[in-house]
């Protein structure tokens, strides 16, 4: 069975094109477009890795890597991983990656295959 | 004697207070003077004739007497007045000094309502009105360097999805493309990838301007990272056959953030290889250099004029038009160097000859600066500092000043202590007269004095008034 994707981002277009990437090489692919409905949609579906963005509006961020602590999380931001540690957004062991906006797509493949593949093991 | 004479009048005439005295004793010798005259003649008259010789000395003495405690009485007094008048003076003086230094939170008191009172509530509005004018200024800064970052980031979000409905298309993820489809798209994504270059390095240059260019100290091998930068270098310098070498010195094991030292050094070999010819080489080298490490990309490639070499480092400035759009680049990639080596209070020149190549050096200092300065880079005021001390080379030296000045400063050299160095320089070799130079030396000062208040206009010389606020 193929493994399941969540992707959280409030920009519709950039989850559109997240999910067709990820669709086209062989994944299932939920999207969200703010923190309450990642929550819900990742209670509900148990997705193997969620695609998250780290600025949305809503519930903070904080809270939502709080509440994710058994899921892989991967974030996407147009900010660099230096902010984001310095906001403490990249402690929690289940924070596995960081795709800098904009990203490249190969880059995107490659590495979320290598997530899921050491989450395996 | 002469000098004499003039400090005695100095004495007397530099201060208000002494004045009015002197005025006082004057007219308190000369009003009472009078009137005992007339006083003595009619009562000398009055007596007839036999008035005494005694009692005549009698009525001098007293008189004379009562002529000098009168004089003594009116200067006291004069010198009271004056004090009043001039105690609030000499504080509007003091007060404008320090005005002057940049402390505009200074108040006087106003205890009378004459006109010294009036002086002083005119002096008060106009500092309050200098210190809002200030804040002002500070705050369009504050305002220019967050419009950037917020804009940048802005911009940066449609670049996320365009990119990547460009790559797919290009993978052909939909579907094949023809040779034309992929050839037209190929150009969509080249000047996407520019344009998202741009912004990132927009957004460099507003961490760079707000001071919050991270930094991550670490103890490091020089050497080791600049052959790793090199290494990495050589698969672009492959395309062109270009030969890289480096000769690294041994140097102390010093804190220094290797991302960005390699963030500087990839920029610089970067544009050497651009601007070199095929199978040419570039030379790398690294030395200590008194207190700092001397870093060096020397190519042998086209070269810079004398006016491409002075403005590299600004902002946008590329050497040709023809150049920019053979070599690709923001025009962005010098300037940002020059931020992040300044903000590590180290300095940065090229020295070249057209048609014989360039040498760019940078160095940074052995100790790690921590306390992160804001640094100008888009529209900085230095080149109207720059302008004008370049204008008073040209009239102290002649036609010889350019050319001096363009050589000061491409070896980044136009501050006001290297600038007074070289001044002693020309003094000592008799180039100048010690006269003139010391009239050139205070012309400088002026400048930079001048220019002074928008210099400071960073948040480290802000924290600075703060604490006079604190202190008055």
């Amino acid at each position: 069975m193929s493994k399941k994707i969540l992707v959280v981002d409030d920009e519709e277009d950039i989850r559109k094109s997240v999910q067709k990437i990820l669709e086209i090489n062989g994944y299932d692919v939920l999207t969200a477009n703010d923190g309450d409905e990642c929550l819900k949609k990742a209670e509900e579906f148990k997705p193997d890795l969620i695609l998250l963005d780290i600025m949305m509006p809503g519930i903070s961020i904080d809270e939502v890597v709080k509440q994710l602590k058994n899921i892989k999380i991967a974030f996407m931001s147009v900010v660099r991983i230096s902010d984001a540690r310095k906001r403490g957004l990249c402690s929690q062991d289940n924070i596995m990656d960081f795709f800098q906006k904009p990203f490249n797509v190969n880059d995107l493949i490659d590495r979320v295959e290598l997530i899921l593949n050491e989450y395996q093991t | 004697m002469n000098k004499d004479k003039i400090n005695f009048k100095n004495l007397i005439l530099s201060k208000i207070n002494r004045k009015l005295t002197l005025l006082f004793i004057i007219v308190g010798f000369v009003a009472p003077a009078l009137a005992i005259y007339y006083f003595y003649t009619i009562s000398i008259e009055s007596f007839a004739v036999d008035i005494t010789n005694d009692q005549t000395n009698l009525l001098r003495t007293i008189a004379a007497g009562i002529l000098i405690l009168i004089a003594i009485d009116a200067g006291f007094i004069g010198f009271l007045i004056s004090k009043t008048i001039s105690k609030p003076i000499k504080e509007l003086c003091d007060a404008t000094h320090k005005v002057d230094k940049g402390n505009y939170s200074i108040r006087l008191e106003t205890k009378s309502c004459d006109e010294i009172g009036e002086l002083a509530n005119a002096f008060n509005k106009t500092t309050a009105n200098l210190a809002k004018i200030r804040e002002e200024r500070q705050e369009i800064d504050r305002a220019k360097t967050e419009f950037l970052s917020i804009t940048s980031h802005e911009l940066r979000s449609p670049m996320t999805p365009m990119k990547a409905q460009l790559q797919m298309l290009i993978q052909e993820y939909f579907g094949k493309l023809s040779k034309d489809q992929k050839k037209s798209l190929e150009i969509i994504m080249r000047n996407a990838d520019r344009l998202d270059n741009i912004i990132s390095d927009f957004l460099e240059i507003s961490r760079i301007e707000a001071a919050r260019l991270k930094f991550n100290f670490q103890e490091t091998d020089i050497a080791q990272i600049v052959e790793e930068t090199i290494d990495f270098m050589k698969a672009f310098a492959k395309e062109k056959n270009i030969k890289l070498t480096t000769q690294i010195e041994t140097l102390p094991i010093i804190e220094v953030d290797s991302g960005r030292l390699s963030q500087v050094l990839r920029n610089l070999v970067n544009n050497a290889i651009k601007f070199s010819e095929r199978n040419s080489k570039i030379e790398i080298s690294t030395k200590l250099d008194k207190d700092c490490i001397l870093f060096s990309v020397r190519d042998y490639g086209c070269g810079l004029t004398y006016e491409n070499q002075i403005r590299i480092f600004e902002p946008f400035y590329q050497v040709e038009s023809a150049a920019r759009r053979k070599h690709g680049g923001t025009g962005l990639g010098l300037a940002i160097c020059r931020g992040i080596v300044e903000s590590q209070n180290g300095n940065i020149w090229v020295e070249s000859k057209p048609s014989k190549g360039s040498k760019f050096s940078f160095t940074i200092p052995l100790e790690p600066v921590r306390d992160i300065k804001p640094i100008k880079v888009l529209f900085s005021n230095k080149n109207t500092i720059e302008r004008k001390i370049k204008e008073e080379f040209k009239t102290v030296l002649g036609p010889l000043g350019q050319y001096e000045f363009d050589e000061l400063k491409n070896k980044n050299a136009i501050d006001k202590n290297e600038l007074e160095g070289y001044i002693n320089f020309l003094i000592e070799k008799f180039i100048i007269s010690n006269k003139c130079g010391e009239d050139f030396k205070s012309r400088i000062n002026k400048i930079f004095g001048n220019e002074k208040d928008i210099i400071n206009n960073n948040y480290d010389s802000y924290s600075e008034y703060n604490k006079g606020e604190l202190s008055i």
